[in-house]
């Protein structure tokens, strides 16, 4: 008797061993995607991770191992540094923000008002145009001449005394950016949002309405935790895109003015193909892509933890 | 009913390392193919060279049946990561703009170091370089990079606007400010800057060095390399100085951070700002920028009160240099070894507003640049500083201390110290 238990339980081992041997359909539908990505992203970052620890120029043949002392001047590296505390400061704003933002608009357009479906196209026009295209339009919009773009906007509302040399003033020009990064993704929290509410039951609310709770107390116990899903979704794809921010800071300013808005991004880039250092480049774009994993692993784990189902 | 059956994992990495395989090999055939197919010399130029590069090339493929050519531009900026990237990944075009000297990561130092260019030592026209200009040309005494010849580095000033103020030329930093004051009290912005871009930003500091370091210490390069200078206990700290007291009076136009270059050149261009302080390179620019291109006028950049110490900045513009993995090597050593014969050194230099490397007889110099001519006769004319920096870090690191400087959020001995840090970094 004990043999035979012994031997079921030896097969009930052994059959899911089997089974994970081989690979079914589900798997069978992922081998070209993965194909790709293992050929175009996994091998392109996992061969240049070596560079990391070497002094190579980004060109030529030369370069000779030099251990971790990438690493080491990365931490005693003022300019890394900046661009670090501007990171984080971007991030905040632009999740904080963008979020807060995304939710009012989402909840206003799941009303019942007419010209609710043609407001969410143009809330979510922005997301559909380039991040390029998006940084010179305002670009042209934060022209410092007090008779052009937002500074003319603002004189002739009699708002003058406000007009700022919005991208070339070291101390607004990161909020400045932010702004810009929010009006266009705005849109796109947006509709993720819109998708929860879109899944919250109508009848959730009709029974608490019967019971008498208001539109506050409806939104703050049956609204906001069943959007939690929505929530981590939309919290952990702007912190990674806060995290990770180039583009826009390129077009717009170029990390300037000095090193005013300088992200991490920013100064991968330049420490590679400006100042010709590779291999420091290279150790900049390791510990900025462990930072994010590690950032968006703690943040999803918690999110998640507070989700709750419908 | 062919997804019910399951593949092994050892199946898939099998036909994974097909696939992969399968695409490699492919790979290698389309690029033996491609360059088996074309005879065309690819080429990429610096925006600032279009003129002259095109006209050479024209006049190349006229003379020589056989040839032809694919040509694209690219400005400043953009020449650093995209080329930078194609080198990289040794698809570069045969022939691409290079950066004379050192200090920058696109320079003929820094790429020959690496051993991207193709040395065109053996060319006929190497021998007639200057003596002077030769480090721009050359690395460990072999040539490789062509370039048409010098650009100057001075004001590019609006004469109807001078005339509208009634001031004169300045000769001296003194009759600069006295004519700044002036024309600012007509009305006038005297000084445009666009410091948003950041090349621009180190403009009026080459302009002043030459007078405030390189008059009294011609040897100041040699000095910082043997370590025995610094920025910071140099006349760069008088040249800043000045460069904010500009700034302070009220010379330049309002939020200069903010303003492009683009900006500033039609600034200059419609006569709302008296001058700016720009490479003779770029004068096509203004010239399109202004509806009487005639009104525009070029004077050299008074840095002292001594007339005697006001040298210029003068630099060997963009050049040209052979990718050493070009397969149309021998075409683009061809078309190299044409254009260093003397008319088309003119041609070139003429198309793009430079004093040309070398002539035979007198030189077609555009009327323009007159003023600058003695002082390159009497060799009161200092190469742009970048092009003896060690590494390519410190010429950024400038513009970025500029800007800083322009914002109030730093000081002119901090700036400098920044400066000299990233000069003492490795090559």
């Amino acid at each position: 008797m004990t043999v035979t238990a012994q031997a079921v339980r030896r097969d009930a081992v052994r059959a899911p061993r089997r089974r994970r041997a081989r690979l079914g359909p589900p798997w069978l539908f992922a081998v070209p995607a993965l194909l790709v990505y293992a050929l175009v992203v996994l091998y392109p970052a996992f061969s240049g991770a070596g560079s990391a620890f070497t002094d190579w120029s980004g060109v030529g043949a030369q370069r000779s191992f030099v251990g971790l002392d990438n690493f080491q001047q990365l931490f005693h590296d003022d300019q890394a540094l900046g661009a670090l505390r501007n990171t984080l400061l971007l991030t905040v704003a632009i999740v904080v923000v963008q979020n807060g933002i995304g939710l009012l608009l989402a909840l206003g357009v799941h009303t019942g008002i007419k010209s609710r479906m043609v407001l969410r196209v143009i809330f979510f026009a922005p997301v559909v145009v380039s991040p390029v295209m998006v940084s010179f339009l305002w670009k042209y919009v934060y022209n410092p001449a007090p008779d052009a773009g937002l500074n003319a906007a603002l004189g002739a509302i009699g708002l003058g005394g406000l007009r700022q040399d919005w991208l070339g003033n070291p101390s607004i020009a990161l909020w400045s950016v932010a702004f810009t990064v929010i009006w266009q993704c705005a849109g796109y929290s947006m509709v993720i949002f819109l998708a929860g509410l879109e899944g919250v039951p109508a009848e959730l609310h009709e029974s608490a309405m019967v019971d008498g709770a208001g539109t506050v107390a409806r939104f703050r116990h049956i609204t906001w935790p069943l959007l939690a899903p929505a929530v981590t979704i939309n919290l952990m794809l702007s912190t990674v895109g806060g995290l990770t921010l180039f583009t826009q800071i390129i077009a717009m300013t170029n990390g300037g003015p000095g090193y005013a808005t300088d992200t991490l991004s920013t100064v991968l880039y330049k420490q590679a193909f400006v100042f010709g250092k590779f291999g420091y480049s290279t150790a900049v774009a390791l510990v900025l892509a462990i930072f994010v994993a590690a950032v968006s692993f703690i943040q999803i784990g918690y999110l998640r933890s507070r989700e709750t189902t419908a | 009913m062919a997804f019910d059956r399951s593949v092994s994992r050892r199946r898939l990495l099998q036909l994974a390392g097909g696939a992969t395989l399968a695409g490699a090999l492919s790979a290698c055939g389309g690029s033996n193919g491609s360059s088996a197919s074309g005879g065309t010399l690819k080429v990429i130029g610096a925006g600032s060279q279009e003129a002259g590069l095109r006209k050479a090339l024209d006049d190349f493929k006229k003379a020589n049946s056989g040839f032809d050519f694919n040509l694209s531009f690219s400005p400043a900026d953009q020449l650093q990561t995209a080329l930078r990237a194609q080198l990289a990944a040794g698809n570069a075009p045969d022939l691409h703009a290079v950066y004379p000297g050192n200090g920058s990561a696109m320079s003929m130092a820094q790429l020959s170091k690496a051993n991207l260019l193709t040395d065109l030592s053996s060319q006929s026209w190497t021998q007639k370089i200057p003596t002077g200009f030769k480090g721009a040309f050359q690395n460990d005494g072999k040539t490789f990079i062509f370039s048409p010849g010098t650009s100057v580095l001075g004001a590019i000033y609006n004469k109807k606007a001078f005339a509208t103020a009634g001031v004169e030329v300045p000769t001296t930093w003194s009759e600069l400010l006295s004519a700044c004051d002036k024309l600012k009290k007509k009305g006038i912005v005297p000084i445009a800057l666009g410091a948003q871009t950041p090349w621009v930003t180190q403009l009026i500091d080459y302009a002043l060095v030459p007078g405030t370091v390189y008059a009294k210490t011609p040897d100041f390069d040699d000095k910082m390399i043997a370590g025995n200078a610094s920025f910071a206990d140099s006349g760069w700290a008088d040249a800043m100085d000045k460069y904010l007291e500009l700034q302070k009076k009220g010379f330049f136009n309002d939020n200069p951070n903010g303003t492009t270059y683009e900006q500033a050149t039609s600034m200059v261009g419609t006569g709302k700002a008296a001058m700016a302080v720009q490479v003779s390179a770029v004068l096509q620019a203004f010239r399109q920028a202004s509806p009487t291109p005639d009104d525009l006028g070029m004077f050299p950049f008074p840095a002292t009160d001594a007339a005697a110490d006001n040298w210029i900045p003068g630099g060997v513009v963009v050049g040209i240099g052979i990718n050493v993995k070009s397969k149309h090597a021998e075409q683009a050593k061809k078309f190299v070894e044409y254009c260093g014969q003397p008319d088309v050194v003119n041609a070139w230099a003429e198309a793009v507003a430079c004093v040309p490397l070398y002539s035979e007889g007198d030189a077609k110099v555009d009327p323009v640049l007159k003023p600058f001519l003695p002082y390159l006769k009497d060799n009161k004319a200092v190469p742009f500083m970048d092009q003896r920096w060690p590494n390519a870090e410190v010429q950024p690191t400038h513009f970025a201390v500029v800007q800083e400087l322009l914002g109030g959020k730093t000081t002119v001995p901090a700036a400098l110290k920044k400066m000299d840090e990233a000069y003492r970094k490795s090559a």
